[in-house]
């Protein structure tokens, strides 16, 4: 019981080292960086898409006026 | 032969000795770590094939290792696993190029350390209160559908979730302003993300002085106290992982 | 790497176990990326991405019935087109082997949409 309290300690420890190693720091991307983890480029992609899905939606949401007459 | 970038440094002007300390630290697969140089900052780099290996835990690890030692002397600015350019003026043109970015960044995270709390609860048990104060504010059907049909019965129900996330949302945000006042002494940078899991409610992470490392720990304990229902993970001191405000893309 | 990193943990075992989970569902997509599980890790991806602009549309329209200036059609509709979204996405899930676990990928800056 007591190593599986240890060995959770090390999981959580490598855990949250792992997740700081490769989901923040300073991210350099573009044709300069030899790609070794291609899922960077979908990423890269997706980040785009959403963000004018999302001011998409905004400037739809702004052009409704909550006391416009029912059709 | 390819490099992999390690970390942005401030060398204050003494570049020997930053050159003397870079050496001395393995880097990853074996590799010569060293450091290029302009102005007031530098760069710590090494070989590395990229064709050679693959992207395991392990390497990441030991990746994490290298700017481990590193900040034990060194102001750093950690770069994201995996950065691998062709050559040493790429290098030095990333530097030059983003010079200004990279100093501000640096004298922002000079002298402190980066913690990180997890809260977690069990939502089933804690949530309790707010869930019956959610179905007790009668969600007047009538106020919004004229009839019961499958389709307005359908809205009915993810309008009772909505409300229900809206008002643990809410909860969370009471607790990010209580830890901000437990905090008010350190007043350190911090970051929030909230409802990371129905159970995992809130992941913070905190830019602390280096000499405020035991009040802080302090004023977490403290914290705690006051929630019984809460469970806390504080983990640090770490690189300024979260503090880095860079992105470049080139 | 030797040094413990855990200042504080009062986390029973029961539910570090979901904690520990959590986060190697953000650092798992980025390491187990091969060319093996590239497709799964594609669907994976996409399918992330689908339900994240679902949950938003629902989150959208649920404002708009709140806010009261819906038509009776419209509520109609808007209840029936989301159900029909909702379903959808059940049967992709099916179809591709995922559960609602692996649909939560970070998807970092954009994971703070919701």
């Amino acid at each position: 019981m007591q190593e599986n309290v240890i060995d959770q300690s090390k999981d959580i420890t490598i855990l949250e080292l792992l997740d700081r190693v490769l989901n923040k720091g300073v991210v350099i991307t573009g044709d300069i960086v030899i790609s070794v983890a291609d899922i960077d480029l979908v990423y890269l992609g997706l980040k785009l898409i959403l963000t004018s899905v999302e001011t998409m939606q905004q400037r739809r949401l702004t052009t409704i006026k909550p006391n416009q007459p029912q059709k | 032969m390819e490099k992999i970038i390690y970390a942005i440094i401030a060398n204050a002007g003494k570049t020997e000795q930053v050159n003397d300390y870079v050496t001395n630290i393995r880097g990853i697969t074996g590799s010569n770590l060293y450091a290029l140089h302009f102005n007031e900052i530098s760069v710590a780099v090494s070989d590395f094939q990229s064709s050679k290996f693959i992207i395991s835990k392990e390497l990441a690890i030991d990746f994490a290792r290298v700017i481990e030692e590193l900040s034990q002397q060194l102001t750093v600015l950690p770069i994201r696993f995996g950065t691998v350019v062709k050559s040493d003026e790429i290098v030095k043109q990333l530097l030059t190029d983003n010079y200004n970015a990279f100093r501000e960044n640096l004298l922002k995270v000079e002298n402190k350390h980066e913690f990180g709390l997890k809260v977690i609860w069990d939502y089933d048990k804690c949530s309790e209160k707010i869930r019956s104060k959610v179905e007790s504010e009668e969600i007047n059907a009538g106020k919004y559908f004229s009839k019961s049909t499958i389709n307005t019965n359908y809205l009915l129900e993810k309008l009772k979730k909505h409300r229900l996330e809206d008002a643990v949302l809410k909860h969370v945000e009471l607790l990010i302003e209580e830890i901000s006042r437990f905090l008010a002494q350190i007043n350190p940078d911090c970051k929030f993300k909230k409802m990371l899991s129905q159970n995992i409610i809130l992941d913070g992470v905190f830019l602390v002085e280096k000499n405020m490392k035991s009040e802080f720990i302090e004023a977490i304990e403290a914290l705690k106290q006051q929630h019984d229902d809460l469970h806390f993970l504080l983990t640090g001191p770490w690189p300024p992982y979260s503090f880095v405000e860079i992105q470049i893309d080139k | 790497m030797s040094e413990n990193k855990i200042l504080l943990n009062s986390v029973p075992a029961d539910e570090i176990k979901e904690a520990i989970e959590n986060i190697e569902n953000t650092v798992t997509s980025r390491i187990n990326a091969t060319p093996d599980n590239a497709d799964h890790g594609l669907a994976q991806l996409v399918l992330t991405l689908i339900e994240l602009i679902r949950k938003l549309v629902e989150k959208q329209a649920i404002r708009r019935v709140e806010g009261g200036s819906l038509t009776e059609d419209e509520i109609e509709r808007l209840g029936e087109t989301l159900m029909k979204l909702e379903n959808k996405m059940e049967e992709l899930k099916k179809i591709f082997n995922l559960t609602d676990e692996d649909l939560n990928l970070n998807l970092g800056p954009l994971g703070d949409l919701m």
